[in-house]
């Protein structure tokens, strides 16, 4: 009985939410969107939220990756609230695991081609994440994928070593001083500028690395902040080992 | 194996990362003052991705670039791309027979090579050429899935499966 209604359920969410998609225009042109900023005064009043961040994007925030410049940019807010959520899950990683008499787990050790393998990649991976973040504003990437990859460089090593530990007083000031970066990054725009998270360094010329202003400055603190909060994330999952 | 400075590592390592990264970097229409910059950034980063891992990437830091060691490299890739030919013609051969002739097997065979990083090119050397598979290495021992066993011995077995790839793998790395 549970069974079958659970079904009915399943079928009828499907059916209300294929109702839905139906209306949108996929793969339309974007002027049949619904018209959001009717009200604005300026002069791209006339177009929609989506064509407008196509149209003037590059022009207003300098970067080449439409993507980042909302996220960073547009809607920068967001952005902080992720990284705050990140940082409340490593932290309650942390306090859920922490145990006071540390029960020391023991490990087999792995095998000799993992050992050697993870030991030569761990620097390329940690290479690559840099090169994801640094290019947030001008590849598809950003702070986040990049910070995930350096972590993934040291998830390999802890797999790969039974005793490998980072060093959580550095993770710490790490993860702290990029989060701090970001906020004061954004309290500089609220100084010189007027608005939190203003845009207020030099766009440069688009395509440059050196260009759009605050974003990868933003998208390198969010890098390092991501990285080593999951690393302290699988740390603390982990557990202690022998 | 020699012993080598920390700095010696850091510096090989620093000059593998920025090659690398002036790899992910350049592309054909790209200005040269627009290359200076990605160049500057990739010094730094480099800089910051080697002294995370130069303790890892290498026990001999410069010593591995040495003329002997590339120069054996590069010997080395036809070889291993030849064998990587053959040996799959062989897995397509086995395949496609009626008979299907397979008598898979584990064998154990030895090395003489020393060095970690040695072991692993083998390793991964016997794993790319289809047919053989490294399963596990203890010491200098090798045990080898081996899709037709052609000899139960030792030696013989461990000519067959190595004997193309270790007089250059031991140059390279030893």
């Amino acid at each position: 009985m549970k069974r079958i209604l659970a079904a009915v359920l399943a079928i009828l969410i499907f059916i209300v939410f294929a109702l839905a998609f139906a209306k949108i225009p996929f793969g339309e042109k974007m002027s049949t969107y619904p018209n959001y900023t009717e009200p604005l005064l300026n002069s791209t009043s006339n177009m929609s939220l989506p064509q407008h961040y196509l149209t003037y994007g590059k022009k207003e925030t300098g970067a080449t990756n439409m993507v980042t410049a909302i996220v960073v940019d547009y809607r920068g807010f967001d952005t902080l609230g992720e990284v705050t959520v990140l940082f409340l899950a490593a932290t309650g990683v942390g306090s859920l695991m922490y145990v006071e008499d540390k029960q020391r787990r023991r490990v087999r050790k792995s095998n000799a081609v993992v050992e050697t393998g993870s030991k030569l990649l761990f620097g390329f991976i940690i290479l690559f994440g840099g090169y994801i973040f640094i290019h947030g504003h001008l590849t598809p990437g950003g702070g986040f994928p990049g910070g995930a990859v350096i972590a993934s460089a040291f998830l390999l090593l802890y797999l790969a070593y039974p005793k490998f530990h980072a060093n959580h007083k550095r993770l710490n000031v790490s993860e702290s001083l990029a989060g701090l970066t970001y906020v004061i990054v954004g309290l500089l725009g609220l100084v010189l500028a007027g608005y939190f998270l203003y845009n207020f360094l030099p766009f440069g010329i688009p395509t440059y690395l050196f260009s759009a202003g605050v974003i990868p400055v933003i998208y390198t603190a969010i890098g390092v902040k991501v990285g080593s909060e999951l690393t302290g994330i699988v740390d603390a999952m982990m557990g202690v080992r022998e | 194996m020699e012993k080598v400075s920390k700095a010696n590592r850091f510096v090989y390592a620093f000059l593998i990362f920025i090659v690398i990264w002036c790899g992910f970097t350049f592309s054909p229409g790209i200005r040269p003052e627009q290359y200076l910059e990605e160049f500057l950034a990739g010094i730094v980063f480099s800089l910051i991705a080697a002294a995370f891992s130069y303790e890892h990437l290498s026990q001999r830091g410069l010593y591995n670039l040495s003329p002997h060691r590339v120069w054996w490299f590069l010997k080395y890739i036809p070889v291993f791309i030849w064998a990587m030919i053959k040996a799959n013609l062989d897995v397509a051969y086995r395949v496609l027979h009626p008979a299907r002739p397979i008598r898979p097997g584990i064998v154990r065979i030895r090395t003489d090579i020393k060095s970690p990083v040695g072991k692993l090119a083998l390793a991964n050397s016997i794993t790319l050429t289809p047919g053989t598979m490294t399963m596990q290495i203890v010491d200098d021992k090798y045990y080898i899935h081996w899709i037709y066993v052609h000899s139960e011995d030792e030696k013989e077995a461990g000519e067959m499966i190595k004997g193309e790839f270790e007089p250059y793998l031991k140059e390279v790395f030893e």
